[in-house]
Parts: structure tokens; C-alpha cells; sequence
């Protein structure tokens, strides 16, 4: 090799150098050669930068040796302030001025992680709220696979024997489900995979449907409620709505008004007999316009008394499924028919005696009371409906019968 | 049995109980208990975030760092510790060479 041969050899290798150098000192990532000890040999202002100290004060420090499970690891940085950040390290052997070295990156990823974070800690949010709710819910993706449920959906798999969630948990296709559905549930699962295809290509806004999901011990009830989801990925949100205390309700205000119409009509009754009894009108009135709690306290607070032990009665009578003998109740109301009692008296009596009887009784043996008083009050009434019956006919007799208006 | 008195001291520096600093104490523990066994091994956790002025005082630059303190030299490692204990130990100079063992190797 000739002399320039050799010299053209020196320039090549310091352009390159100096430019390698230039390179990495340009680089965003640090980087850093340390040695076999674990001394820093060589780093780029970055590193200087990511660690928080001067290229100088770091030259000759004892980095450490990196040991690591992979070719990167995750490291926690500490600056000489007390502020840390988060790095990514990479390490590749080398070799520096001759001797065995280790080439270390480190990527600042302090704010992918803080968003990471962050996104981590709204989906928490997110799904503590969900899992707060008693509705059941699942996440479908656009082929109908399940790929999220929250905690009362959870909940009701096991409890109604799908322990392991192999056919309503993560990961099964609910189309399936549908499609393949037996027993109680077959009427309901064509109309169901139909509504929740038509929400999916947007043919629907939503989907409901009411059905009926007994178990062996309770009558149930629940909404399927099925809305598309909103974002980027097509999918499904399956909402189950336990119904029945609701539907329940709903019976019993049904129930409730069928009673009120009833009472209605036994009052319209009553007042037909109060205006054939025309001799007394004026005094009725005069007496009807005053409750009967407040002109006769006595007979009322026993009246009482006497519909409450009817009451419990009624309710024994029931356990042994066999009716109330007629005869107390029908003296009852007769009794009250002799202190001119109203409707509204025998609605006032029912309630304090129910509200008496419930007090402090627990909530299936009120809910037993409210159930029985409900019949009994309509019973009294008529009754006091039939007392008021025959006394008026007493009074004005039968127009054909000219011995009646004398017992 | 001359084995047993040497003592060794491992310092880990690590920034609070994060699942990083889990794994790294689990690494060593089980080192501790397996490969040195027969070593009195002393391991002191020290939370660079509980104790700032102590980790500045010795240049913790990064967690997880460990410090072999005792036998000399010492020797300071940096990273998740690695999967392979023969890897670690080898890069801590451990388990420590006994003074017969060494005899032994000479000609």
C-alpha cells in the first residue's frame, strides 16, 4: 500500500467518523456506550438530556451493566430536581475502542405512557359506572361477538347455570345464540336477530322487545333493548332490563282503579238509597257530612278493631284455603249501617285497620294484608251496601206491595 | 464450609411498588434462595421516590439499578434483571470465588 493510499484511507475513515458522529449527536433518541463495567464512555447530547445532567458530568459515570429479559426494558429515570420520566432502553453489544461494549438507546416515553394512562383510567371509569348498574350489558361487534360485558351481565349467567360464561360470556357470538336458542326462548330469538341485524345496518335506530324469562321460583319479566354504537367500529350495545317489579306495578294500579270503580259504583248505589229515603234526607245529609270517626269515635275505634281481627282471620282462612265465613263481615257492615256510616267511613276503617295490622309486621305479611283488605273492603261495603238496600225498601216498600214498610 | 461466611450485599434502587419493581425484587429474592444459598445474603431494597437524597448520593441515574456493594468489587447493574439468573449472577461477578477454590485452579 503506498503512502497516498494510505493517507486517502485516514481521510475516509475520519469523513466517517465525523460523520457517524454528526448523526448521532443530531439523533432524537440518547444514546449512550458503556462499557463491560457498566462506565458511560460515549453519549449524544439526547441522553445527556433524557437523564437531566451535562454530557461531561456523565462521562465516566457508572451507568450500570444493562441486564434485560428481552433486547428492551422499560426504565424509570431520575433527574438531580426529583423529576423522573419514563424510558424505553434498547441494548445491542458493540465494541468501543477495542474492547467489548454495549450500545444503549433510550426513547422518552413518558407521555405515551401518561396518555396511556389516562386511557386506562377513563375505561376504569367508564366501566365502574356500567358495573354500577343493575341493567345487564353487552357489547357486540359487527359479526355479532361479544366483547364486553359488565358485572350484573355477568352476574345473571351464573346465577341462571352458565357458571363458566361459555354461552353468554366474551368471545361467543350472540347471533349464534340466537339462532340456535331452544325451550321458553325459541318465539323470541328469530324477531331478536332480525332487530338487532336491522339496528346494525342502521335500518332500525333501535330495537325493544318485552319477554317473559321465569325462573323456577319467580314470574320475570325484562326489555331487550338493543342501540347501535357510536364511534368508528360498528357494533351493538344489548341492554336486559329486569321488568317485572315494574309490570308488577303496573298490575296492581290496574287493580287498584278496578277497585276504585267498584267502590265508585257501591257509592252511587248508596246514594240512590239515600235520596229514596227522601222522609230523612235532611238529616242524612246533615249526619253523612260529618265522618263517622268524629261524631261516633267509640263505635269507629271498634269498628276497627273488629275489621282487623276479620282481617287476620281472613288471612288464616286463606292459609287453609277455605272462604271467610259471610256472617261476620255481614254484621259488621250492619253495625256500621246503624251509625249511618258512608262509603268514604268504610274506606277510613279499612285503612286504619290495615295501617294498624301492618305496623309492625314485615313487608311479605303487609304486602298479605294489603292483598286480603283489598277483597274484604269491597265485601264490607257491600254489605253496608245491602243493610242500606233493605232499609230503604223497608222505608218506601214496593209500590206492588202493600204489606211491605211494616217489619 | 469456608464458603459460607462470605457475605454478600445487594442494594436494589427501585421507584416505588410498581409491577417493574415487583418483578425485580421477586427476581432477586429467588436468587437469594436458590443460587445463593449457601451465601449469607443481605438484599436492601431502597424506594428511590421514599429516599431521594440517598439515591442522589450514590448516582442512581435509573430504576431498577442494582449494586452489588459486598464482596468487592462492586458492581452496578441496570434493567429489568433479565429472565436468566445465570445471566445476572455472571454479570455480578457471583457467586463470589472462594480463596480455596482459587488455589485450586492454580497450576
Amino acid at each position: 500500500m503506498t503512502t497516498m493510499e494510505l493517507n486517502t484511507k485516514q481521510v475516509l475513515v475520519t469523513t466517517d467518523d465525523s460523520q457517524l458522529r454528526q448523526i448521532v449527536a443530531a439523533n432524537a433518541d440518547g444514546i449512550l456506550v458503556v462499557d463491560g463495567d457498566g462506565v458511560v464512555r460515549f453519549l449524544n447530547p439526547a441522553a445527556a438530556s433524557i437523564l437531566g445532567r451535562r454530557v461531561e458530568a456523565l462521562v465516566g459515570q457508572d451507568f450500570g451493566y444493562p441486564v434485560l429479559r428481552t433486547e428492551r426494558a422499560e426504565i424509570d429515570l431520575h433527574h438531580p430536581d426529583g423529576t423522573h420520566q419514563i424510558a424505553e432502553m434498547r441494548v445491542v453489544d458493540t465494541e468501543w475502542e477495542s474492547g467489548p461494549a454495549q450500545l444503549v438507546s433510550l426513547r422518552d416515553i413518558t407521555e405515551h405512557r401518561r396518555a396511556q394512562q389516562a386511557l386506562r383510567d377513563a375505561e376504569a371509569f367508564n366501566w365502574a359506572i356500567l358495573n354500577a348498574l343493575t341493567v345487564h350489558l353487552a357489547v357486540l361487534d359487527a359479526t355479532g361477538t361479544i366483547v364486553a360485558i359488565n358485572d350484573a351481565w355477568r352476574a345473571f349467567a351464573r346465577e341462571n347455570g352458565d357458571h363458566e360464561l361459555r354461552h353468554t360470556g366474551i368471545g361467543v357470538n350472540y347471533f349464534t345464540v340466537c339462532q340456535h336458542a331452544t325451550g321458553e326462548h325459541t318465539n323470541e330469538a328469530s324477531p331478536v336477530l332480525k332487530g338487532m341485524r336491522d339496528v346494525l345496518v342502521g335500518k332500525l335506530p333501535l330495537f325493544e322487545l318485552e319477554y317473559p324469562c321465569h325462573s323456577p321460583t319467580e314470574e320475570r319479566w325484562f326489555v331487550l333493548r338493543v342501540v347501535p354504537l357510536r364511534g368508528e367500529r360498528p357494533g351493538l350495545l344489548i341492554a336486559h332490563t329486569n321488568v317485572t317489579e315494574q309490570r308488577r306495578m303496573a298490575r296492581a294500579v290496574a287493580e287498584a282503579e278496578v277497585l276504585r270503580e267498584r267502590l265508585r259504583a257501591l257509592e252511587r248505589e248508596l246514594q240512590n238509597f239515600d235520596r229514596i229515603s227522601a222522609g230523612e234526607l235532611a238529616q242524612s245529609r246533615r249526619i253523612a257530612a260529618v265522618p263517622m270517626r268524629q261524631r261516633a269515635p267509640l263505635a269507629f275505634s271498634q269498628g276497627v278493631e273488629r275489621y282487623r281481627a276479620l282481617l287476620e282471620e281472613a288471612l288464616q282462612y286463606r292459609a287453609k284455603q277455605t272462604p271467610l265465613p259471610v256472617a261476620s263481615l255481614r254484621e259488621l257492615g250492619e253495625r256500621l249501617g246503624t251509625y249511618e256510616a258512608a262509603p268514604r267511613d268504610v274506606l277510613d276503617l279499612h285503612l286504619a285497620a290495615v295501617r294498624a295490622a301492618g305496623a309492625e309486621a314485615p313487608p311479605a305479611r303487609q304486602h298479605a294484608y294489603l292483598e286480603e283488605g283489598r277483597l274484604l273492603v269491597l265485601e264490607l261495603m257491600g254489605h253496608l251496601a245491602a243493610h242500606y238496600r233493605s232499609k230503604a225498601v223497608g222505608r218506601t216498600g214496593d209500590p206492588d206491595d202493600t204489606t211491605s214498610g211494616q217489619i | 464450609m469456608s464458603t459460607a461466611v462470605v457475605k454478600i450485599v445487594l442494594h436494589l434502587y427501585v421507584a416505588g411498588r410498581t409491577p417493574r419493581a415487583e418483578r425485580a425484587i421477586a427476581t432477586l429474592r429467588h436468587i437469594c434462595e436458590r443460587e445463593l444459598a449457601n451465601f449469607e445474603c443481605d438484599l436492601v431494597i431502597v424506594d428511590v421516590l421514599a429516599d431521594p437524597q440517598l439515591a442522589e448520593a450514590r448516582k442512581i441515574l435509573a430504576t431498577p439499578t442494582l449494586i452489588k456493594e459486598q464482596p468487592a468489587p462492586s458492581r452496578r447493574i441496570i434493567g429489568d434483571l433479565g429472565a436468566d439468573p445465570a445471566e445476572l449472577l455472571a454479570a455480578l461477578n457471583l457467586p463470589p470465588v472462594s480463596p480455596e477454590a482459587q488455589l485450586s485452579t492454580l497450576p
